[in-house]
C-alpha cells in the first residue's frame, strides 16, 4: 500500500506572529518552525495503517516548502516515514491554496497512492483548502475532519468518524481517498533514537517546479491575498474609582453613555 | 598425619577449591557488564574501605547498625579461631601464640569469647526486632528473604553454641589450654558442661567437626544468599563514586548504526553496577527513605535491586555463555517504578554498601524514552517544548525575557563582560511564581551593587530535567547550544536560584568541556551580607522553617548558608523538620516528576507539608523553585493556603 502524508512547515504554536513593514508576510527572524500540528495526526495515521497492512507498504512525506523544511521532513522520517519528496522553488513563496494543491497534485500522481492522509489546516494561514481543491484535481474522495479511521481488511475501503455538534458522523469511504485530519485521531509518537539516527540516511527527493514539469507556477485560484494586517490595537482598560460604590456606578454609567456610547 | 588431620585437609581444600570457582564464576558474570572506570584515587578508595567497612560508618549510622557491626567483628575474630583450630588439626603444634606471642594469642582468644556472647545476644534482638518490630526497611515482597535471614542467624547461633561448647569440652580436657582471664565465658561453659555424664573426647571431636563443617557449608552457601553481601559489599565499598553525588554519565551518540540506547538487559549495566548488586545487604534502609515508598509508589529501590539480583542469579549462566537474557525492562523492574523515582538520592544517602540506585534507573529510562519512545504521555508535550521553545511549558522562546520589562536588568549581549551572570531558569524566567523569587533576587543585586547580567531570551532549559527523564539526546541538545551562548561572554561567576541548574552546571557541563564557578544564591547571598555589600535593617522576628531541596543539600552539601541567611533575617535560629540536611525528604518533583502526574498514593509533596504543620511554625522556606511549586500546589489541594511559603532571597530582601 502506497501512503502519502502531506506535511507543512509552520511557524510554531507558541511563536509571536509579527506582519513585516510592507504587508506582504510575516517577520521571520527569530521565529521558530515546527511540523502543522494537524500533519502530524496525518503522518502517525500513516503510519499507524502501514503498521497495520504491513508488507511492502510504505509512507511517503510529501513537503512543498523552503530549503529549511527538510529539518522538520526528518523529524517524520524519524518517527518511521519511509522517504520523501520535498518541492522547493522560489517561485512557490507565499503560493496560494490552488498553487499549492496543483503542484502536490503532480508529485502525489508522480509517487503513485491508496491514501492521502493530510491536516484538517495549516495553523498558518488556516486556509483549510488545499485537500479539497487536491481531491477535485484527482479525482477522489475526501472526508475531512477526520477523528476516526479504520482500514477494511480488504484495504479497498475506510470507515471513519468525524466529530460534529452533538455527536459523530460515520463515513464509509472506498480507496483511494483524501483524509484530513484532526485532533483526537491518533497521539503521533515521539521519534525514537535508532529512528532519529536512520531518519539520516533515508532519501529526500528534492524537486523544483522545472522537475515537475511547470514552466511557471501553476495558476487557477480566483482569490489572491492582496494585503497583511496587523491586529488592531486593543482598547486600554479603565479602572472607575471613587469612595462611595454609587458614585462609581453613576460615573461607569456615564463613561458607558458618552464615551463608548454603548447605553 | 592424622587420620582427622587428613580428613580436614581433604575437605577444607575442596572447600577452598569449590568457593574460589564460585568466586571466579561470579566475578566473571560482573565482567560481562559494559566498561567503567573507577580505578583512580586509590589512597581514598583504601580510606573508604577503612572507614565503611571496617569502621562500619555508614551501618552504624542508625541504631540497629550495632548489630551488624558485632556480628560483623564477631564474624572476623571467630573466623580467625577457626581458621587457627583447622590448621591445629592438620599441623598439631600450629598455634598464634606461636606467631605472635601468648599475650596477643590471649586478647583474640578474649575478642572471640566476649563476640561470642555478644553475638548471641545480638541474634536474639534481631529476630524480635524482625518479627515483633516490623520495621519499615525490613518489609518484603519475597517470602524468601524473611526465611533466609532466619535461617543465617540461626546457623550463626547454632555456631557459636558450637563454638563455646568446643571450648567448654576443651578446658575439661587440658585445663591449661586457655587463661581464665582470656576466656571467662568457654569457663562457664565447660562449669556447665562438666555436668552433663558424656564422653568429653568424643563430644569435644563432634562440637568441633559439625562447627567447621557448618563453617564450610556458609562458606558454600554465601554467594546463593543475601549473604553474597560479604564478598560485594567490601570492593563496592572500594570502587564507590568518588566524584559528586548522583552525577549521571555522558552517553555517546556517535555510533550512527546503534539500534539500542540506555539499558534493558543485565548485561547493559556497567561491571559496577552489576557488583552493586552483589553487594545489597537487604537491610532496607534505602527502603525506609525513599519517598516514593513511603507515599505507596511501587518502586522500592530495595526491592529494584534484589530483584535484579535475582535476576542476574538465575541467568548467569546464560549471560556467561553470551545468550538471550529475557528484558529487565519491564519485567524485572517495571516501567511504574522506573518513572516512580524523584532521582532524590536518599538511598544512595542511606546506602552503607555504596550501591547506585539512581544511575540505573536513569539508564532504564534512557532506554525507554531513546530506544523505545515509551513513557507516560504528559511528558511528550515537556520535551516537545524543551525541543522547540527550550522551556517545559508551552511558552514562545521568544517571550523568556519579558517578565524583564521595566525592570532595567542589563543583558550579556549588551555587556559582554561582567562578574555573575545570574542564570535565571526556567522557572524564575516563565513561572509567575518563580518571576517573584527572581525580581527579588534582582533587587538584592542592585542593592549590592554586583556586576552582573542575564541572558534573556538567548538563555535555554539547562537540560537537568530533560537528562534525569532519561532523554539525553535532547539534553545533550539543550547543553551544548548553553555552552556555546556561555562561551561568547567574560565573566567568573554562574550565579543560579534553581539547585537543579546549580547542580547540572557544576558537575555536568564539565563533562562536555564546560567550567566554571557555580554559586547557589543562598550562598551567594550570605557572602554579599559578609562583605557588608547588604546591609541587614532590621529583624522579622519569625518562627521560621527550611526545607532542604534534594540537589542542593543532599547532592551539593549547600546546607548552613540558606540557615544563616534565614537566622540574620529572623534573628533567631529556625525550628527543623526532623528528616532534615542530607536527610531531608523530597518535596516530590525532582527527576522530572515536576512534570508528571502524581495519582498513585499520597502526594509526596503533601506528605512532606505535613510534616510542617507538625512542627508548628510560621513561615516555610525553600530555596528551589520546584520544591516552591510543589509545597504551594500542596498547600492549596489540602486547603491550607494560609501557610506562605517563600524562597530565601524574598525573605531577605524584606529586610535589606
Amino acid at each position: 500500500m502506497k501512503i502519502i502524508t502531506l506535511l507543512k512547515r509552520v511557524p510554531d504554536t507558541e511563536a509571536r506572529i509579527l506582519i513585516n513593514q510592507e504587508g506582504t508576510g510575516i517577520r521571520e527572524d527569530g521565529l521558530k518552525y515546527v511540523i502543522n500540528p494537524y500533519d502530524e495526526y496525518a503522518i502517525e495515521e500513516g503510519l499507524k495503517v502501514r503498521e497495520k497492512v504491513g508488507g511492502d507498504s510504505k509512507v511517503t512525506v510529501v513537503t512543498m516548502g523552503p530549503e529549511e523544511a527538510t529539518e522538520l521532513i526528518r523529524t517524520a522520517l524519524a518517527m518511521g516515514a519511509d522517504d520523501a519528496v520535498h518541492i522547493v522553488d522560489p517561485l512557490l513563496e507565499n503560493a496560494g491554496p490552488f498553487t499549492s494543491a496543483a503542484v502536490l497534485a503532480k508529485v502525489i500522481e508522480e509517487e503513485g497512492f491508496d491514501i492521502i492522509f493530510c491536516g484538517k489546516q495549516a495553523i498558518d494561514d488556516d486556509m483549510a483548502q488545499v485537500q479539497t481543491i487536491l481531491a477535485e484535481m484527482l479525482d477522489i474522495p475526501q472526508v475531512n475532519v477526520a477523528t476516526e479511521f479504520e482500514l477494511s481488511d480488504d484495504g479497498k475501503k475506510a470507515v471513519l468518524s468525524r466529530r460534529i455538534e452533538g455527536g459523530d458522523e460515520k463515513y464509509e469511504t472506498a480507496l483511494p481517498a483524501i483524509i484530513s485530519c484532526e485532533k483526537g485521531l491518533n497521539e503521533p509518537r515521539y521519534a525514537s533514537l535508532p529512528g532519529i539516527m536512520k531518519a539520516k540516511k533515508k532519501e529526500i527527493r528534492k524537486k523544483t517546479l522545472a522537475d515537475l514539469g511547470f514552466e511557471t507556477k501553476p495558476q487557477g485560484g480566483r482569490a489572491e491575498i492582496v494585503r497583511w494586517l496587523p491586529l488592531p490595537k486593543s482598547g486600554e482598560c479603565k479602572i472607575v474609582e471613587a469612595e462611595e460604590l454609587q458614585d462609581a456606578v453613576k460615573e461607569l454609567v456615564r463613561l458607558l453613555r458618552e464615551e463608548s456610547k454603548v447605553l | 598425619m592424622s587420620i582427622e588431620g587428613t580428613a580436614i585437609l581433604v575437605i577444607f581444600v575442596a572447600v577452598l577449591t569449590a568457593f574460589t570457582l564460585i568466586v571466579r564464576h561470579l566475578y566473571r558474570v560482573m565482567m560481562k557488564g559494559k566498561p567503567e572506570d573507577r580505578f583512580s584515587r586509590w589512597p581514598d578508595r583504601v580510606k573508604s574501605v577503612l572507614v565503611f567497612v571496617f569502621g562500619q560508618a555508614r551501618v552504624l549510622a542508625q541504631p540497629a547498625g550495632i548489630g551488624h557491626f558485632i556480628i560483623f567483628w564477631g564474624f572476623i575474630f571467630i573466623t580467625l579461631g577457626t581458621l587457627e583450630n583447622i590448621l591445629s588439626m592438620i599441623i598439631p603444634a600450629f598455634s598464634y601464640s606461636r606467631f605472635i606471642g601468648a599475650d596477643a594469642a590471649g586478647i583474640i582468644v578474649l575478642l572471640q569469647d566476649v563476640f561470642g556472647i555478644l553475638v548471641i545476644g545480638d541474634i536474639i534482638v534481631s529476630l524480635v526486632r524482625r518479627f515483633f518490630f516490623k520495621p519499615l526497611r525490613l518489609e518484603s515482597d519475597d517470602p524468601k528473604t524473611t526465611e533466609e535471614a532466619v535461617f543465617i542467624l540461626a546457623l550463626i547461633f547454632v555456631l557459636i553454641l558450637l563454638m563455646y561448647g568446643m571450648r567448654g569440652t576443651g578446658i575439661l580436657l587440658e585445663p591449661n589450654r586457655y587463661s581464665r582471664l582470656y576466656a571467662p565465658f568457654s569457663f562457664y561453659a565447660s562449669n556447665i558442661i562438666s555436668h552433663w555424664n558424656i564422653n568429653m573426647h568424643l563430644a569435644n571431636r563432634i562440637f568441633t567437626w559439625c562447627h567447621h563443617l557448618i563453617i564450610f557449608f556458609f562458606l558454600l552457601y554465601i554467594p546463593f544468599s543475601k549473604h553474597i553481601h560479604i564478598l560485594g559489599a567490601i570492593p563496592n565499598v572500594f570502587f564507590r563514586n568518588l566524584g559528586p553525588m548522583g552525577t549521571l554519565s555522558r552517553m555517546d551518540f556517535e555510533d550512527e548504526d546503534a539500534e539500542k540506547f540506555g539499558v534493558s538487559k543485565l548485561t547493559d549495566f556497567t561491571w559496577k553496577q552489576i557488583l552493586d548488586l552483589y553487594a545489597c545487604t537487604e537491610c532496607g534502609r534505602c527502603q525506609a527513605a525513599c519517598p516514593a515508598y513511603l507515599t505507596e509508589k511501587p518502586l522500592s529501590p530495595y526491592r529494584m535491586i534484589h530483584h535484579l539480583r535475582g535476576e542476574l542469579m538465575s541467568e548467569r549462566k546464560m549471560i556467561l555463555a553470551d545468550g538471550e537474557t529475557p528484558d529487565i525492562v519491564p519485567d524485572t523492574v517495571t516501567e511504574d517504578e522506573i518513572w516512580s523515582c524523584t532521582t532524590c538520592g536518599a538511598c544512595m544517602q542511606e546506602c552503607p554498601p555504596f550501591i547506585e540506585h539512581v544511575q540505573k534507573i536513569v539508564d532504564m529510562r534512557r532506554y525507554l524514552v531513546l530506544t523505545e519512545s515509551r513513557f507516560p504521555q504528559e511528558m511528550q508535550p515537556v520535551f516537545r517544548n524543551m525541543e522547540v521553545n527550550y522551556n517545559p511549558w508551552a511558552f514562545g522562546y521568544a517571550s523568556r525575557a519579558d517578565w524583564l520589562d521595566g525592570l532595567d536588568v542589563p543583558l550579556a549581549s549588551d555587556k559582554k563582560r561582567f562578574d555573575v551572570l545570574y542564570w535565571v531558569g526556567c522557572v524564575g524566567s516563565f513561572d509567575s511564581r518563580g518571576q517573584k523569587i527572581a525580581r527579588a533576587m534582582i533587587e538584592l543585586l542592585k542593592k549590592s551593587g554586583v556586576d552582573f547580567a542575564v541572558l534573556g531570551v538567548e538563555e535555554r532549559c539547562c537540560g537537568e530535567t530533560a537528562r534525569r527523564m532519561g532523554n539525553e539526546y535532547l539534553a545533550q541538545m539543550l547543553i551544548e547550544g548553553n555552552i556555546d551562548t556561555l562561551k561568547k561572554y567574560q565573566f567568573n561567576r554562574i550565579l543560579t536560584t534553581c539547585p537543579h541548574g546549580l547542580n547540572t552546571f557544576k558537575v555536568e557541563y564539565p563533562q562536555f568541556g564546560y567550567e566554571k564557578p557555580v554559586v547557589h544564591h543562598t550562598q551567594f547571598l550570605l557572602e554579599l551580607v559578609r562583605e557588608g555589600r547588604l546591609k541587614v535593617k532590621g529583624e522579622l522576628g519569625h518562627d521560621w522553617t527550611y526545607h532542604d531541596s534534594c540537589y542542593l543539600g543532599r547532592y551539593n552539601s549547600i546546607m548552613d548558608e540558606p540557615r544563616e541567611v534565614l537566622a540574620l533575617v529572623h534573628g533567631r535560629d529556625g525550628k527543623e523538620f526532623e528528616r532534615n540536611r542530607k536527610r531531608s525528604f523530597c518535596c516530590g518533583a525532582g527527576g522530572g516528576r515536576m512534570w508528571m502526574e502524581e495519582n498513585t498514593g499520597t502526594k509526596i509533596s503533601e506528605a512532606r507539608l505535613r510534616e510542617f504543620v507538625e512542627i508548628g511554625s510560621d513561615h516555610l522556606y525553600t530555596a528551589c523553585p520546584f520544591c516552591m511549586t510543589m509545597f504551594e500546589d500542596a498547600a492549596k489541594v489540602m486547603d491550607r493556603e494560609d501557610i506562605e511559603v517563600e524562597d530565601i532571597a524574598e525573605a531577605l530582601v524584606k529586610v535589606t
